[in-house]
């Protein structure tokens, strides 16, 4: 017992010092945006995917802000992927097809798998340009943002590209502004700092883009995962490409507003991620392909960030039997100097980034939310293991995977 | 002591202290003072004529200032809507005489005139400046801002320090400093030892003798492709061989005098292109990247540390113009960059790498 607590408290070890890792980075490192300066170019055909399953709450607003963005409009085709919605949905992408006539090539899917990863493979069939942009319906592309997505594919080593995403309507509530928080943290400060040490920027499968003959060299997506932007993330890297994250390139979305949405968003993330971390965690970490090592070493750290809830949940009982049964490890006293030096820094790793990163994104009063995400990360932990949990019971028992859309909140455009 | 009401107290203190961390989080959720989403520029892109726009609208409210000085060859001064200072120009000569002109003497003051602007030398301008003719400056100036709807010229040593924007062609002769935004409908041209950030215009030449105009010989095009090569460790095409497709290499990339590449190049380290090498789409490199002299490069020209162009290599073309961009650009007299030319921390003109 005492050793696998061991265990456990050096993996939280790493995770806790690659918290520090990147959060000091960003406080003071050299920050790459390579690409962000090319605004004059022979800018390439680009297709915009749109995924839309269901969404007549707020496809609208995507399909007219990407009508008004600025890139050359003879060389941009917006592709609306209406997967098998029963509301309004094709009734209002036919209505812009109308409107804004050879821009706007609408894909009405009306069966098959389900899952997004199913509908954009689906969709592959009408596209043939080399750089493809992918959003998700709830989100809201501003004038500059394809050509800032369409930038980093001028390198011929870049398979993905991954914006950042901003919630919009994170003055809901608690939640909302708990999310809003986190977002801060993952992206100005994880997905920026992964940019700058050449680590393992995350393909995010929505304010994101994929070159098509990347996508072809690797197999193109993969319908049976229940995270494709994470698969996507794994399967560029072990074949050369790198996916490049650009900080400046923003985007609104809508975060979930109730916690039952929340919890179910979660899960699938979860779900998800575990489901690449079995297949490609091992192959990453010893096989033989082109990733170099600090990216095999952050990349499988990556691949284990949502199974360290579980972890640290064993963690927590193991703590409790050697305690009870009296076992003082590593002669008492290293022991309560360890707890008490972890106590006091590594506990405060994760909130000690999303605060450099609102601090970093000029905010001000929101930083004082922080304390509150002890809320959000106990909720998370129950959630994301108990996902793991069922994953397993899923995989013994033959069961399938199923893909939840996430409930959207904004009232449908007029 | 009743032991009831120690224990009360006892929790209620300990509330309270636990509590206490959590004050200026509540009255946040409560007051929502800072719950608005982040600003994201929705709407303008970052386009370097930006602040040029806003201040030809700007401007918009002395055009009848402006048309009233033409027709009498006189000035007038006045206040702006903001409080602003300025001083109509009708002769842009004038500039030249009028009393304000005395050496580094600081002119808050809102310049505009209605023909062509003659500056006299040795003076700081805090304040921005419009022509609706040329602007001709004179030596070691001093410029905020400067908006001409023909040409501008600075005399030496002059600096800009946030930006200008000329319909006709800007030119800065030996020593100017840019710091800021640099752009033109027509071209940029600049002289030795001038220092620069951003700069786009249709053609930016370096040196007198660099011509934009100049036709090459068109190069027998190739099927497209989209196949790539990547290699670990260093690289070398050799002199005059042709490369088809985009190459990735992750070490050294040398490519040789004369060769041609149909495609993209990426290096992680230094690249080097020899004289008269030549590369069809974007140059990407990691680390530092030399080009030339006489070398092509038909799409982005990207390096994370420097950018050397030696004379006679051009970038873009007219039709197809592009951006170079790196923390730092050294270029020397004869290069022609067709599009954007950016130095995050400092680019130079000089006279040899």
């Amino acid at each position: 017992m005492i050793y696998a607590l061991y265990v456990i408290v050096s993996v939280i070890c790493i995770y806790t010092a690659r918290h520090y890792w990147f959060t000091l980075n960003r406080l003071f490192g050299f920050q790459r945006h390579p690409y962000i300066d090319i605004d004059t170019a022979d800018w390439p055909p680009v297709t915009v995917l749109v995924a839309a399953h269901n969404e007549e709450k707020v496809v609208a607003n995507i399909l007219s802000a990407l009508m008004t963005v600025k890139y050359p409009a003879d060389n941009m085709l917006v592709i609306p992927v209406n997967d098998r919605s029963t509301d309004r949905t094709r009734e209002i992408i036919d209505e812009f097809v109308e409107r804004f006539p050879g821009r706007i090539r609408p894909f009405h899917r009306k069966d098959g798998k389900g899952g997004k990863a199913a509908a954009l493979k689906d969709a592959m069939e009408l596209v043939d340009t080399e750089v493809i942009l992918i959003f998700d319906a709830d989100y809201i592309p501003g004038a500059g943002l394809v050509k800032q997505l369409t930038a980093p594919f001028f390198d011929p080593e870049v398979g993905g590209v991954m914006g950042r995403v901003v919630p919009m309507n994170c003055g809901t509530n608690l939640l909302t502004r708990l999310l809003d928080l986190e977002r801060s943290g993952g992206y100005q400060v994880d997905q920026q700092a992964r940019m700058n040490l050449r680590l393992v920027p995350q393909h995010g499968g929505t304010v994101a883009g994929v070159r098509l003959s990347a996508l072809r060299e690797i197999g193109g997506w993969n319908d049976t995962s229940l995270t494709e932007d994470t698969d996507l993330t794994y399967r560029l890297l072990l074949h050369g490409w790198k996916t490049v994250y650009q900080n400046r390139s923003e985007c609104y979305e809508e975060v979930p507003e109730t916690w039952p949405v929340r919890i179910k968003q979660i899960k699938r993330w979860a779900k998800g991620h575990n489901q690449a971390m079995v297949t490609y965690g091992l192959h990453l970490l010893l096989g033989k392909h082109r990733a170099s090592l600090r990216e095999r070493i952050d990349g499988t750290l990556l691949l284990g960030v949502y199974i360290m809830a579980p972890f640290t949940l064993v963690g927590w009982v193991l703590a409790l039997g050697v305690f009870y049964q009296g076992v003082a490890p590593l002669h008492g006293i290293v022991a309560i100097l360890s707890v008490t030096a972890y106590a006091a820094i590594g506990n405060l790793a994760a909130f000690f980034e999303i605060a450099a990163a609102v601090r970093l994104d000029g905010s001000r009063k929101r930083v004082c939310l922080v304390p509150f995400l002890i809320l959000g990360f106990a909720v998370s932990i129950f959630a994301v293991s108990w996902a793991a949990v069922s994953q397993v019971k899923d995989a013994l028992t033959g069961a399938e995977f199923h893909w939840d859309k996430t409930e959207r909140f904004r009232k449908a455009a007029s | 002591m009743n032991p009831f009401f120690a224990v009360v107290g006892l929790i209620l203190l300990t509330s309270a202290l636990m509590v206490l961390p959590l004050v200026p989080a509540l009255v946040e959720l409560h007051s929502k003072s800072d719950a608005l989403p982040l600003s994201v520029i929705q709407q303008h892109t970052g386009e370097i004529r930006f602040f040029a726009d806003g201040f030809r609208s700007y401007m918009t409210g002395l055009q009848p200032a402006l048309q009233e000085c033409v027709k009498s060859g006189t000035h007038t001064t006045g206040t702006m809507s903001d409080g602003s200072e300025y001083l109509v120009l009708g002769r842009g000569e004038e500039a030249l005489f009028l009393p304000f002109r005395e050496r580094n003497e600081f002119n808050p003051v809102i310049i505009a005139s209605g023909s062509d602007l003659l500056l006299p030398s040795e003076t700081n301008f805090s304040k921005d400046i419009y022509s609706a003719g040329s602007v001709i400056g004179g030596t070691n100036n001093r410029y905020r801002a400067i908006l001409a709807e023909k040409d501008i010229r600075l005399g030496r040593e002059s600096s800009v320090m946030r930006w200008v924007h000329a319909v006709g062609e800007f030119s800065a002769d030996p020593g100017c400093q840019l710091y800021g935004r640099v752009s033109s409908d027509t071209g940029i041209r600049l002289s030795e030892e001038c220092s620069f950030l951003r700069l786009n215009a249709p053609y930016i030449a370096i040196g007198p003798d660099a011509d934009p105009a100049q036709n090459y010989a068109e190069i027998p095009g190739v099927e497209t492709t989209t196949k790539r090569l990547l290699h670990d460790g260093d690289f070398e095409i050799r002199a005059d061989e042709v490369f088809l497709g985009n190459l990735v290499v992750r070490g050294r990339l040398r490519i040789g005098s004369g060769a041609r590449v149909c495609g993209s190049v990426k290096s992680d380290k230094e690249l080097v292109l020899e004289p008269g090498a030549s590369v069809e789409g974007s140059l990407i490199s990691a680390s530092i990247m030399q080009i030339g002299p006489h070398c092509r490069i038909g799409g982005p020209v990207i390096a994370e540390r420097t950018v050397l162009l030696q004379q006679g290599t051009r970038c873009g073309t007219m039709q197809n113009p592009t951006t170079v961009s790196a923390p730092n650009i050294q270029v020397e007299p004869g290069v022609v960059v067709f599009g954007t030319l950016w130095a995050r921390d400092q680019g130079q003109a000089v006279a040899k790498l």
